[in-house]
């Protein structure tokens, strides 16, 4: 049992904007890691973002930022100046990682190619968050997180369907791509880190978010190699039901995949006589004739609540499952059960509510310990802590969650 | 050398999550033994892409994708002696890794407890889809479902249109990759204390953890994100372009009011560039479909890559919308090592999707496909658990080696 998190211990350094970099160490802090964050001057770009408190943007009191860096620390330099570079090398010297996304072209002018930091500290290990990687022609290509979904091919896969070429392909919410590259990074970091054990020295590691991107288009992509065709979001789904249906009080989606779900949601439709013609006789037909099946049952799905649905059909192990809204994740039964959402009070910006961990490991729990510094809280600290020959020591008490609730 | 050479992973995971967490562990260099079954085979073994349409357990690559660099053990969970068998793999794991629903691995004899009493510091991440508390937990949860179930799909869509998916089962490799965190940091524990543990992840709730904007706006406020096509509400211009050709498209950003700038001089739009009215985000914000206009008029006389060569010319983030094919034929992607090419005795030489990540000092590569369904069985049972040719030919004789 450790109750300071499974990898109480290891200090992390962050050079992060937005998500990527910040979500990687995030992972690492609610482990128990001590992370300090080393933000610019100007701050980190998560700060601008929101969604607000009060519907003012406040640096200090961003939803994404305050998410992404709670158990964190966070200090200002800017590491293009010489002072900057030089506090973050203090740091280095009893750093085990520092996880940054600062592009390619500008990784030597902040000081972070990997060999003058190795000769600071040769057991750190570095991870680089890039774009496109550091060694192939678009390695120093200008991205953001709509470009790098567009890159790793998943874009093309999705938006409106068969007949709607007018339609561009769509991003889903959100920064998506930055959190793919986040939680590579974090798996490849603590891979390092496995392989310091048995070297006794750190190394660089490069990460690419367009490969991070490809890496997750299901069975999509070897329809190219393994049988020459290319999918897109306006090819026919082979197998219905798989769509989203209006309900008199919001929207569901019905997953009947195999032919014993699809046999009872008929019977949980009343058994009406459509359902039993011959062109929607199995999953396959349903598919050539999704376009008459769906209107057939978008008629009924109308007269039904989502809740009392999603419910009656589960209990019948048919795993429909509703389109949830934001409040109705907040107010769900079962998350709560979980105690999965965190609640806090931040001395920034009071109340806060955030997803918690998604994990309950048995021996190292998941605690909130620290609200997301704001801009400089430690800066002091740190600055005090080097004169002191000590940079990562902690003056005083650390600011403390007021109130805590979930696991 | 690799980063965890000598680890063990005893994967009784399938479908794609489960095997996408234990894909980053052989990745790293973990011996990743699946334990699968003939009876019941993995779902993405009989799903396509088949060379020549030609259906076949080993022939998918949906399966060969996501199962890279693993060995393949066939044991029939259902038999006694498939279970003895499954616990001594334990005996000699490190890790289990599991994504059945709540409480099937209990009912096979395999829960955490079962299994702890033969490897005291195992440990074990379940990843059902809903977790193991909560008065859901028993539901049933397929990839496709939990997008929307997530939040996702109700954040995702076209402007005044309905909830949309992401086109893919996006929960599942969330959940993997976070299973994959997870693990590690339990390992690592493991190290210093000695100590195993019992991990329970709900895929829904890894998906949540992606769309905290929204979560927060809704805590604060009582309100949700209307869902908003391409655009972002702190970059103007954002947003997918036609281009020339038969559904070509082109991601284009302004991050700052300087991208912007140059992105209007670069398509040829100085009267745009100079107008004081789009200087600003929240000028561009009211004029975002006369900026969209623009773009796309430009866009539409040229191929995807020679809008991006512009523009990246210019400083400004844009990139082609890659099909599979883009993908495939990619010059970068190939100097970047990121495929993997390895004979299959089933499918020949196909290409797959590597490792998104290089390591300087201990480089991590793809060294073998995907496993053949069983392809490992005797290999596992002789070199790895010890078992003498008289207990093998009992077992086969069994018919739990299936």
């Amino acid at each position: 049992m450790n109750p300071s998190g499974a990898l109480a211990g290891l200090k992390i350094i962050e050079c992060g904007g937005l998500v990527a970099a910040a979500y990687a160490t995030k992972l690492l802090a609610d482990l128990g890691a001590e992370v300090i964050k080393v933000e610019p001057p100007w701050g980190d770009p998560a700060r601008q973002r929101g969604p607000f408190p009060t519907g003012t943007p406040d640096p200090d009191a961003s939803g994404l930022f305050l998410y992404l860096n709670c158990n964190k620390r966070g200090i200002v330099a800017d590491l293009a100046t010489a002072e900057g570079r030089e506090l973050l090398y203090e740091l280095v010297r009893g750093a085990d990682l520092l996880i940054h996304n600062v592009p390619p072209p500008r990784m030597a002018r902040f000081g972070l190619e990997y060999e003058s930091l190795a000769a600071v500290n040769q057991r750190l290990v570095e991870v680089s968050i890039t774009p496109f990687g550091t060694v192939g022609p678009y390695r120093d290509y200008e991205a953001s997180d709509l470009t790098l979904w567009a890159a790793g091919g998943l874009a093309y896969l999705n938006g409106a369907g068969p007949g709607s070429d007018d339609l561009p392909p769509l991003k889903p919410f959100g920064l998506q791509a930055e959190f793919q590259g986040a939680l590579n990074a974090a798996v490849a970091a603590l891979g390092a880190l496995f392989a310091r054990r048995q070297t006794g020295t750190g190394q660089h590691v490069v990460v690419s978010i367009q490969q991070c991107v490809a890496s997750i288009l299901e069975l999509t992509f070897e329809y190219y190699p393994y049988m020459g065709l290319i999918a897109s979001r306006l090819g026919q789904k082979p197998i219905q039901p798989l769509d989203f249906f209006e309900c008199r009080d919001g929207w569901i989606f019905v997953c009947c995949v195999e032919e014993h779900q699809w046999e009872r949601l008929v019977e949980l439709m009343g058994n009406p006589e459509w359902a039993r013609l011959e062109i929607f006789s199995n999953r396959l037909a349903r598919g050539r004739n999704w376009d008459a099946l769906k209107l057939l049952m978008q008629e009924w799905m109308a007269t039904q609540s989502v809740k009392d649905l999603y419910h009656a059909a589960q209990a019948r192990r048919i795993p429909l499952a509703p389109v949830s809204t934001m409040g109705d994740l907040l107010k769900s039964e079962h998350l709560q059960a979980r105690g999965f959402f965190a609640t806090f009070e931040s001395p920034s910006c009071g109340r806060v509510t955030i997803p918690g961990a998604p994990y309950r490991m048995q021996r190292t729990p998941w605690r909130l310990r620290t609200p997301a510094p704001r801009l400089g809280e430690h800066t002091a600290e740190v600055l005090a802590g080097i004169r002191s020959g000590n940079p990562w020591a902690h003056q005083g008490t650390p600011g403390k969650v007021a109130k805590e609730s979930g696991s | 050398m690799k980063p965890l050479s000598g680890i063990r992973v005893a994967d009784f995971t399938w479908v794609w999550a489960g095997p996408f967490c234990t894909l980053q562990l052989a990745h790293l260099g973990a011996e990743v033994i699946r334990v699968e079954s003939s009876l019941r085979p993995c779902v993405t073994r009989l799903l396509p892409p088949w060379p020549d349409g030609e259906p076949g357990v080993n022939r998918s690559g949906y399966f060969n994708q996501y199962n890279q660099g693993k060995l393949s053990l066939a044991l029939d969970l259902k038999h006694p002696e498939g279970i003895a068998v499954a616990k001594d793999l334990v005996r000699v794991s490190d890790v289990v890794c599991e994504n059945f629903a709540f409480g099937v691995m209990d009912r096979l004899g395999l829960g955490y407890d079962a299994l702890r009493s033969v490897r005291p510091d195992i440990i074990m991440i379940s990843m059902s889809g809903y977790g193991a508390t909560g008065p859901e937990r028993e539901y049933v949860s397929y990839g496709p479902a939990q997008v929307p179930l997530s939040g996702l799909s109700s954040l995702t869509g076209y402007r005044g249109s309905p909830p949309m998916h992401v086109g893919i089962s996006y929960g599942d490799p969330t959940a993997g990759l976070h299973a994959a965190v997870a693990t590690l940091a339990a390992l690592w524990h493991r190290e210093q204390t000695g100590e195993g543990q019992w991990i329970d992840l709900s895929q829904w709730e890894t998906t949540i953890c992606m769309i905290p904007e929204a979560i927060m706006e809704y805590a604060w406020h009582g309100t949700q994100p209307e869902r908003n096509g391409n655009r972002d509400p702190w970059m103007v211009p954002h947003g997918i372009f036609r281009c020339a050709g038969e559904q070509r498209w082109v991601a284009v950003v302004a991050r700052d009011d300087a991208e912007w700038q140059r992105l209007a001089r670069a398509i040829g739009r100085n009267d745009l560039a100079e107008d004081p009215e789009l200087a600003t985000l929240s000028g561009r914000r009211q004029a975002v479909e006369r900026i969209e206009q623009a773009i796309e008029e430009w866009t539409l006389q040229r191929t995807p890559m020679e809008v991006t060569q512009v523009l990246q010319a210019a400083g400004v983030p844009a990139f082609p919308c890659y099909d599979s094919r883009n993908l495939a034929e990619d010059e970068h992607l190939r100097e970047e090592g990121f495929f993997v090419e390895l004979e299959h005795p089933e499918v020949g030489r196909k290409l797959h999707l590597g490792i998104p990540w290089r390591m300087s000092g201990t480089p991590c590569s793809v060294t073998r496909p995907a496993p053949l369904l069983g392809e490992h069985t005797e290999f596992v049972l002789r070199n790895v658990l010890g078992y003498d040719d008289e207990r093998i030919q009992n077992l086969l004789a069994s018919g739990a080696l299936r």
